[in-house]
């Protein structure tokens, strides 16, 4: 900062006003962690604000151990991932389909169909997607998740997807026509590679829709093992309710990796999660 | 040249995945809740009753229906009443401020990709009565203990409480970003003609973002209606059933008590109402909101 600055109160009200919501949004991440580093309740009751003279880490070893945190997080990680990548998949074909091929008004009629989607409120479905789970025997296998993820996700990602490859110019397909390239050959080798940007954001909004997801976590999974780490946390927390700092360590655990990945990819996230709202 | 792109077998083999899943998981579904929705099935067994409207005319005439139907209109005021004008107020403060801007941005956005359940634990224990985060700042102020989850009077604000600190930097964020694409001649305009900073935001800048606002609230209705995760994390509708919302008493009846049928009933009027809900608001107020073009 050059020159002289001046503090005046009127520049800084704004400052100190987000400050405040500031405290509010980033305190209670705070408590849980301040929390997590004390012996118990007691410690956490007689000093609640502030960090403890003396820290206990031995609160994360037990976390680790009784909340099965890693078989939790593979679960999460690889569930969210496979369907995010899948929907992608089958999300781009179709938006390709309708948005590429030279069948307007068929394309645009799904298109809309698809819409329709959007603005279906998906936890009024529960009932009908458990039955049909159990129906297809895969209740109670991390197929009964990752499907209906699938699924799930394809309204948003054609609306992007088709939205990007429409503004694509027709000159590239005139060329890549002109070397013999079929549909499927326009498809994989020129139409793909230039979607890659829009797809990055529908990959994060996906995962992150999964990652998050609870309602058929909870309920379409019953084994301990195979659960996800929104549910496995809940059922930590019902069983060691009274042990709160133990609880913090759990919590601080399922936090920080969705920190750092903001931390890393915050701008794409903003613009992603944002985007698909305003969509729908 | 169009033959390469107009080829039916091709069209049809792209279209195929996405089809047969949207098929299976949003127009079956739909079929099958409606068609069970007539019935007293309980999910198990091979026999399947028709009982007509018997299961509408019972969610209709039942007490804890309309309790949880209310508590999704309580998402929705909680929302329009209190999140939208803090929103507005804060995302015309972020706008506005020189420095840290990004900072502010990033902050407040932070608790919305968070999982809800891991938000509604973490609440929960801001909300513990004995050794709680919010009890604990009510004592310096000499404030006696209160139940916030047990207590009937308080389940539901502090729930709709923790909603708002989930999401309210979300709109935050969408509302900053229609203001920053507001072309600053405007603003500048205004300035040479002496208006004042407020004046400006309620003049100019808060006319411009109608269409967003509008938009906000349509996603809070759909948000509203969808809510259900957070409620069975912080109190599973307790305490007796005062925090039900739709979708949870859904769940109870059919999944806890195996009235299948009955609860597809709910689930048809979760559907109904959002529909309505829905189309009322388009009708009303965002069809007068017209696209601004720059």
């Amino acid at each position: 900062m050059a020159g002289p600055y001046k503090f005046s109160f009127k520049k800084m009200l704004p400052h100190l006003i987000l400050m405040i919501y500031l405290l509010v949004i980033l305190f209670p991440f705070l408590f849980v962690l301040f929390s997590s580093v004390k012996h118990n309740n007691n410690e956490i009751a007689l000093n609640p604000f502030g960090i403890p003279k003396q820290l206990v880490f031995s609160n994360y070893v037990e976390a680790w151990v009784n909340a099965k945190i890693s078989t939790y997080f593979v679960n999460s990680l690889y569930i969210s991932t496979l369907s995010a990548a899948a929907s992608i998949l089958v999300a781009s074909m179709f938006s390709f389909a309708v948005s590429r091929m030279r069948y307007t008004k068929l394309g645009f009629i799904l298109s809309s169909c698809i819409l329709i989607g959007m603005l279906i409120p998906n936890n009024a479905l529960l009932l009908p997607i458990y039955l049909l789970v159990k129906k297809l025997h895969i209740l109670n296998t991390h197929w009964a998740l990752i499907i209906p993820y699938i699924a799930n996700a394809i309204p948003f990602s054609v609306i992007i997807l088709s939205a990007f490859m429409r503004s694509l110019p027709t000159e590239i397909e005139e060329a890549a026509v002109m070397d013999g390239l079929r549909a499927p050959g326009i498809f994989a080798r020129i139409v793909v590679p230039l979607t890659v940007p829009a797809m990055v954001t529908v990959f994060i909004v996906n995962f992150l829709g999964n990652w998050n997801e609870f309602l058929l976590a909870n309920y379409f999974l019953s084994n301990d093992e195979l659960r996800t780490l929104p549910v496995g946390m809940v059922g930590f927390r019902d069983q060691y309710q009274m042990n709160y700092a133990q609880m913090s360590a759990g919590i601080v655990y399922s936090v920080v990796p969705v920190i750092v990945i903001y931390a890393i990819l915050q701008e794409k996230i903003i613009e992603g999660v944002t985007a698909g709202s305003i969509k729908g | 040249m169009n033959k390469a792109l107009r080829n039916p077998v091709t069209f049809f083999l792209f279209i195929l995945p996405g089809f047969i899943l949207m098929t299976m998981f949003f127009i079956y579904p739909i079929i099958s809740a409606v068609y069970y929705s007539f019935t007293s099935w309980n999910g198990v067994s091979d026999h399947v009753k028709f009982i007509g409207l018997n299961n509408y005319t019972k969610a209709l005439g039942d007490e804890r229906f309309w309790i949880s139907v209310t508590n999704n209109g309580l998402f929705i005021a909680f929302s329009i009443i209190i999140q939208v004008p803090m929103i507005v107020f804060f995302s015309l403060l972020i706008a506005n401020v020189r420095s840290l801007k990004g900072l502010y941005k990033t902050a407040v956005f932070l608790p919305s990709i968070m999982s809800t359940a891991v938000i509604g634990i973490l609440w929960g224990f801001i909300y513990e009565p004995n050794i709680g985060l919010l009890n604990s700042i009510l004592k310096l102020f000499g404030v006696d203990t209160i139940y916030w989850l047990a207590d009937e009077k308080y389940a539901m604000l502090s729930i709709l409480i923790t909603n708002a600190w989930q999401w309210t930097g979300f709109y935050i964020v969408m509302v900053l970003a229609a203001i920053i694409s507001i072309p600053r001649e405007l603003e500048e305009a205004a300035a040479i003609d002496g208006a004042s900073g407020i004046q400006r935001a309620m003049r100019i800048t808060l006319p411009l973002i109608r269409p967003i606002i509008s938009v906000v609230i349509m996603l809070s209705i759909a948000g509203a209606m969808k809510a259900a995760d957070i409620v069975i994390v912080m109190t599973k509708g307790g305490p007796a059933g005062s925090t039900d919302v739709m979708a949870t008493y859904m769940i109870k009846y059919a999944i806890t008590n195996f009235k299948y049928g009955y609860g597809n009933t709910v689930a048809v009027l979760i559907f109904v109402f959002t529909l309505v809900l829905t189309a009322l608001y388009q009708w009303l107020i965002a069809r007068r909101s017209e696209r601004i073009k720059y």
